[in-house]
């Protein structure tokens, strides 16, 4: 089915929606715009092109107690933390940034070994995906058409949402989108002449160009395991990493962790963090050894993951061309270049 | 929904100094919970992550043998160290009696059914002994010595005093179905078995490759000269087995820490053939 509601009306969809539960949307902060838990409708902007941190964190947030734990002589008290399962709804996912869910899926509930933490956040959580402006330029870092995507593809979210004159229109893509859409008492019923708008803006979505080249998943996987003693293309194309790890931060698809203890005086919790392959010390042993002691060794190791290890574990190459990585580095690294590059020799 | 970060409370029931130098210590673990134990179903060569609260969690090789039931044995060297050291230095701490976690079992195994037929050579070096002990005392078991053939062990320390299991090996030299190779790099003066160094007596002992299957474990540099010593005897490539060691966190294949090439050793692994390795990109 087809909603709409008049954009400035759009605080009253906010509302509806935070009756439901929770409720995860864009707020512009002093750190750009990026998702949050909502609390005031009114910290819900639609102004922004693409969040700064990809809207992973709601599924994987950058820090989550897994155990709380209070530390007694010989037995300690241990409670697991209870899943988080209330519903929610995650509004405002870039159509690129929304085939990111699909590619972590892969991982977090894949390969035999089910996680929790993401699968009951994932489960629970309905996705309304929202065009990009359809009639603006994609931001050069962008390179999303590589992977076959356009700015306003509805597919994998639940509800897909579009603006149009004056009007927000949203169509239920899933049966979930669908049950979402039907329980909203603010919207209205689109007509014929949505309709027409809304296709017309999916397909004009086609037509918007980011970077792009032909990249095929396993080709360039095993180009990437062929060059991969090639260390003088390595450092050429790290030579100016400083390690940061701010792109897999900004990464909707990097998921590397860390698990480590918190305690104040007698309490605490287990927690995991995102973590980066980039950091110095992500391999170092106990022992002292560390495989990948040098800056390229360990973008090698990043750019690996992504475009080889992945498609031959998952079967896709591990990126969205969402371009955050790149608005993100400060010694303007682009791997969308690197890849490119690499497939040419 | 089962969750794998979740460790099950062990009850810490013997404490065991190894070495002379006090930092390798041997922990036997009983399960809190019988249900637990009904399902900690493990083989050699897979391990645990051991858990302290307020500490952190350390991935470590299961020494003991499921055929002896009734608990787990973990063999802990204290790495104090600036990269880390919490929590094995929190484990040797302890006193028997505490309690502590444990989750696993985590990563694949020796393959069993594979070695099962053949002649098995066990090579050993210093403290990566405790998940070939596990395995020796799996392949002597009264139920499943007939499963193999020729069991070979050759297993060397720096010195006597760094030798892990000394009483159990006392004992295996003294069976007929086991071929004991003890040396040290440097004996003492009570010292009167064998001296040199393991690839050196690998050279020495020199099993034959027919039917046969080797297992290594050791450090880097016991490893990089014993490989050419079992390639001149003709082993070949799918028939040299070791372990491979990789920083690790979750050990369930999830937090992308121990990924080499298109592998979680943690999931994957720890257990590859050499011809495995070699598919792999050198970044271990």
């Amino acid at each position: 089915m087809l909603k709409k509601i008049a954009i400035d009306q759009f605080s009253e969809l906010v509302k509806a929606l935070l009756e439901q539960g929770l409720l995860y949307a864009p707020v512009k902060g002093t750190d750009g715009v990026n998702f949050r838990a909502i609390q005031n409708p009114a910290d819900v902007t639609l102004d922004y092109y693409n969040t700064v941190l990809s809207p992973k964190a709601v599924f994987f947030p950058q820090s989550e107690d897994l155990i709380r734990y209070r530390i007694k002589k010989d037995t300690p008290e241990a409670q697991p933390v209870p899943l988080e399962n209330r519903p929610a709804v995650i509004l405002g996912v870039r159509p690129c940034d929304v085939r990111s869910f699909e590619i972590m899926d892969r991982h977090f509930l894949g390969a035999g070994v089910i996680d929790p933490y993401w699968k009951s956040k994932r489960d629970s959580t309905t996705v309304i995906g929202f065009a990009f402006d359809v009639n603006a330029a994609a931001d050069p870092a962008d390179f999303y058409n590589t992977f076959g995507y356009g700015a306003a593809d509805p597919e994998g979210s639940d509800v897909f949402m579009i603006r149009a004159d004056g009007n927000l229109l949203l169509r239920g893509m899933t049966d979930r989108g669908e049950k979402l859409l039907a329980s909203l008492g603010c919207l209205q019923a689109g007509d014929a002449r949505d309709e027409k708008a809304f296709d017309e803006t999916v397909k004009k979505g086609k037509a918007v160009r980011t970077r792009s080249a032909e990249i095929n998943d396993k080709e360039i996987a095993k180009k990437l395991v062929d060059i991969f003693d090639n260390g003088e293309f390595w450092q050429k194309v790290t030579m100016a990493c400083i390690a940061c790890g701010a792109c897999t931060f900004v990464c909707p698809t990097c998921y590397c962790f860390d698990i480590s203890d918190e305690t104040l005086f007698k309490e605490g919790a287990r927690k995991r963090f995102w973590d980066a392959c980039t950091f110095t010390d992500f391999t170092l042993e106990a022992s002292g050894h560390n495989p990948r002691p040098r800056i390229f060794q360990r973008y090698r190791q990043k750019v690996c993951h992504k475009y080889s290890y992945h498609v031959d574990k998952y079967g896709c190459i591990s990126c969205v061309g969402c371009g955050r990585c790149i608005r993100s580095c400060p010694v303007n690294i682009d791997i969308f270049g690197i890849v490119v590059e690499a497939g040419k020799l | 929904m089962e969750n794998p970060y979740i460790p099950m409370p062990m009850n810490v029931v013997q404490i065991t100094t190894e070495v002379d130098t006090n930092d390798i210590k041997t922990f036997r673990l009983t399960f809190v919970n019988p249900e637990d134990e009904k399902k900690f179903k493990y083989l050699p060569g897979q391990f645990g992550e051991l858990s302290i609260f307020g500490k952190g969690e350390s991935p470590i090789g299961i020494a003991s043998s499921p055929t002896d039931p009734g608990y787990v044995e973990f063999t802990v060297q204290r790495t104090g160290t600036l990269v880390g050291g919490l929590v094995t230095t929190a484990l040797h701490d302890l006193e028997e009696g505490a309690q502590i976690g444990l989750r696993g079992p985590l990563g694949n195994s020796w393959p069993i059914d594979f070695l099962a037929g053949k002649n098995v050579v066990v090579v050993g070096g210093g403290f990566a002994f405790t998940t070939l002990r596990s395995l020796i005392n799996y392949m002597i078991h009264p139920e499943n010595r007939k499963r193999f053939g020729d069991i070979t062990v050759v297993y060397g320390a720096r010195t006597p005093g760094l030798l892990l299991y000394k009483d159990e090996m006392a004992a295996w030299q003294k069976r007929k179905d086991l071929v004991m190779h003890v040396t040290v790099d440097r004996g003492d003066a009570n010292w009167k078995g064998r001296e040199g160094f393991v690839p050196t007596v690998c050279k020495e002992v020199a099993p034959s490759a027919k039917n046969a299957v080797t297992v290594i474990c050791g450090p880097p540099i016991m490893i990089k000269f014993t490989l050419p010593v079992f390639f001149d005897l003709g082993f070949s490539r799918e028939n040299i087995l070791t372990s491979l060691e990789m920083r690790m966190k979750c050990g369930i294949g999830k937090c992308g820490r121990c990924n080499v090439g298109n592998k979680y050793v943690c999931k994957d692994g720890p257990v590859f053939s050499l011809a495995q390795l070699e598919q792999l990109p050198r970044d271990y």
